[in-house]
């Protein structure tokens, strides 16, 4: 067995005394153009998060691909597999989206990104978080000196309803089917929508305000911070399904005209953004924004039309295809 | 070289690449001293790897922790090992069990060797074990046919994207596979099924000795038990919630599952070394 292939390398770290895997995605050599240059100094590394309860590998395995692409542009990727998760020690919590929620995995992820910045010799991190993984890398980035950015996709900011009954899904799932089921849950949206209309511009009363908080610490450091969203249930376009709070432009503004907050809508991508579309749009925004934000020396820091996937990978991600479906249960839910 | 993970007492975890033609696959051996068996781990296909991760890892671990050694892997072409999923057939990721089961076998060929399969892990797991590989065999709702672990995978991925579509807009199972038996390939939660992987599928069968418990008994003279797993064991199978099922307490399935293996190993005739 071996420890190392081609770009990876299977790392662990004892983030809090807990032993985490993690899978090192090494930049690539094209990316050092300087004879004698300091191979990785001054380019931070990106630290991937798991997405609620998904091993690191991600759905649809975009994790992979996602480091691949940024180790191609020339940056350190790190995927790892929080407590509990995947590959690592320790024990998952039962109520796993509430305590992402409350902050669970704020100060083991601290822990591996000085880890992580120590052992590489790296200025710092940006995480990558998707769903609950966005949630867990805004609490660790409010928190930690060694993070230096954040890529969020699809964040929320309310506190979802845990578990819906057998009674409410199949309801739920009436609504999705019939002609009549959709006029009642379009009328139902206009009964929110009246109610949200009341409540001026507050967030709703399931606001999860600690992680708000979080973010106007976060912002107020003009971190620079991209937020990409794909296209929500019953939304359209950008916008929230008629009757929900529209936390993205609430957070945007929020965090003030002087923060270096970039928000991105993903037209075609599904929440997962293990689609085609989404899985490219993805590599798109990430490597404008990594360059802009974290330029690299040489001709390498020219965006290349990366397409470095999976090793032996072929598959190209530029065609139409059907959508992936969103994690289940998924938090985005209840807003 | 190897990635040791963690040790509790005399078990620990190694994550490595074994290499293959083409590709490595990721491996996690969990080790421990001594073992009374060794069982080798074919778990759920492609998507479903994701879905249920956590109770596979937590069933490896139990298994460890009895003192039985486990090797768990992930196909070619998915999760954390190498190779292009489009390009894969039933015949690389068999020859990946053949390949598997011999280096684990090779750590020290006194103690029996058991194959445990789920879903198309399980078609894979019976092929090897009709073709002779290991001393016992765990099926946990084997299909008939890959086809068969292909539509329960379809089935599961389509009840989910119903949840985030609406009325005309919801497609069903079966407009999915009549596109794919058209010649189209499609994208089922990331990962794109080629054409051909659909056809093959239906060729790719569970041995009829292996239809039942009873029929195994006739044909082989090692142990094989065949567990049918309902929706209690989601989402293992089909169902269950990301977040909440994969982090309940599957002592109920693993306790009995664990029992028949130490029984089976102790009747299997090859000598446990300071068990």
């Amino acid at each position: 067995m071996l420890e190392s292939i081609g770009n990876r390398e299977l790392i662990a770290l004892d983030g809090l005394g807990v032993r985490l895997q993690g899978t090192y995605h090494r930049p690539a050599d094209h990316a050092f153009p300087l004879p004698g240059s300091d191979p990785i100094a001054n380019r931070p590394g990106v630290l991937f998060l798991n997405s609620l309860s998904l091993p690191r590998a991600a759905s649809g395995d975009s994790a992979v691909r996602w480091a691949d692409f940024v180790a191609e542009l020339g940056y350190p990727a790190f995927r790892i597999d929080l407590p509990g998760l995947g590959d690592s020690a320790g024990d998952a919590s039962t109520d796993l989206l509430d305590s992402i929620n409350a902050g669970r995995f704020e100060a083991v992820t601290a822990a591996a990104m000085h880890e992580l910045a120590t052992r590489f010799a790296l200025p710092g991190m940006v995480i990558f978080g998707h769903c609950a993984g966005s949630v867990s890398a805004l609490y660790a980035g409010a928190s930690s000196p060694d993070c230096k950015g954040l890529i969020l996709l699809d964040p929320y900011f309310h506190l979802p309803q845990a578990k819906r009954s057998p009674f409410r899904e199949r309801l739920s799932d009436w609504a999705r089917r019939s002609s009549l089921g959709t006029l009642l849950s379009n009328l139902y949206d206009r009964v929110r929508n009246l109610r949200l209309s009341l409540q001026g511009e507050a967030p709703p009363a399931n606001a999860n305000t600690q992680l708000l908080n979080r973010w106007k610490q976060v912002t107020a450091t003009r971190l620079p911070i991209l937020l990409l969203q794909a296209p929500g249930i019953k939304a359209q376009g950008s916008k929230p399904r008629v009757g929900e709070f529209n936390y993205i432009d609430y957070v945007v503004k929020l965090a003030g005209r002087k923060s270096r907050v970039s928000a991105e809508f993903v037209e075609g991508a599904d929440h997962s953004f293990a689609n085609r579309e989404g899985r490219a749009a993805v590599q798109r925004h990430i490597a404008a924004w990594l360059v802009s934000h974290f330029p690299l020396p040489g001709p390498s820091l020219n965006v290349r039309g990366v397409s470095a996937l999976r090793a032996g990978e072929t598959q190209t991600d530029s065609e139409n295809t059907q959508t992936a479906p969103a994690d289940r249960c998924c938090a985005l839910e209840g807003r | 070289m190897q990635n040791q993970l963690h040790r509790n007492g005399q078990v620990q975890e190694r994550a490595g690449y074994f290499e293959v033609a083409g590709a490595h696959l990721y491996t996690v051996l969990h080790e421990v001293t001594n073992p009374v068996a060794r069982v080798l781990l074919m778990g759920p296909f492609a998507s479903e790897r994701h879905n249920s991760y956590l109770p596979w890892v937590r069933w490896a671990r139990s298994l460890a922790a009895a003192n039985i050694e486990v090797l768990r892997y992930d196909y070619r072409g998915i999760g954390e090992s190498t190779g292009s999923f489009e390009q894969m057939t039933f015949e690389d990721w068999s020859q990946d069990v053949l390949l598997l089961s011999a280096w684990l076998q090779n750590r020290s060929p006194h103690v029996p060797l058991f194959l445990h399969g789920l879903g198309l892990g399980a078609v894979l797991a019976g092929r090897a074990f009709d073709e002779g590989i290991g001393e016992g065999l765990l099926l946990w709702s084997p299909p008939a046919n890959a086809n068969q672990a292909l539509r329960a995978t379809l089935m599961r991925w389509v009840g989910l994207e119903q949840i985030f579509k609406f009325g005309d807009d919801r497609k069903s199972a079966s407009d999915y596979i009549r596109s794919i038996e058209q010649g189209s390939p499609l994208d089922v939660d990331g990962y794109r099924w080629p054409v051909s992987l659909w056809q093959r599928s239906f060729d790719f069968a569970l041995p009829t000795a292996l239809a039942s418990e009873e029929a195994a008994a006739q044909a082989y003279t090692r142990p094989v038990r065949i567990v049918k797993l309902t929706r209690d064991a989601a989402p293992l199978t089909k169902g269950g919630v990301v977040g909440y099922d994969d982090l309940k307490d599957f002592g109920w399935l693993y306790a009995p599952n664990l029992e028949w293996i130490l029984s089976a190993a102790s009747k299997s005739g090859k000598g446990v070394a300071c068990a």
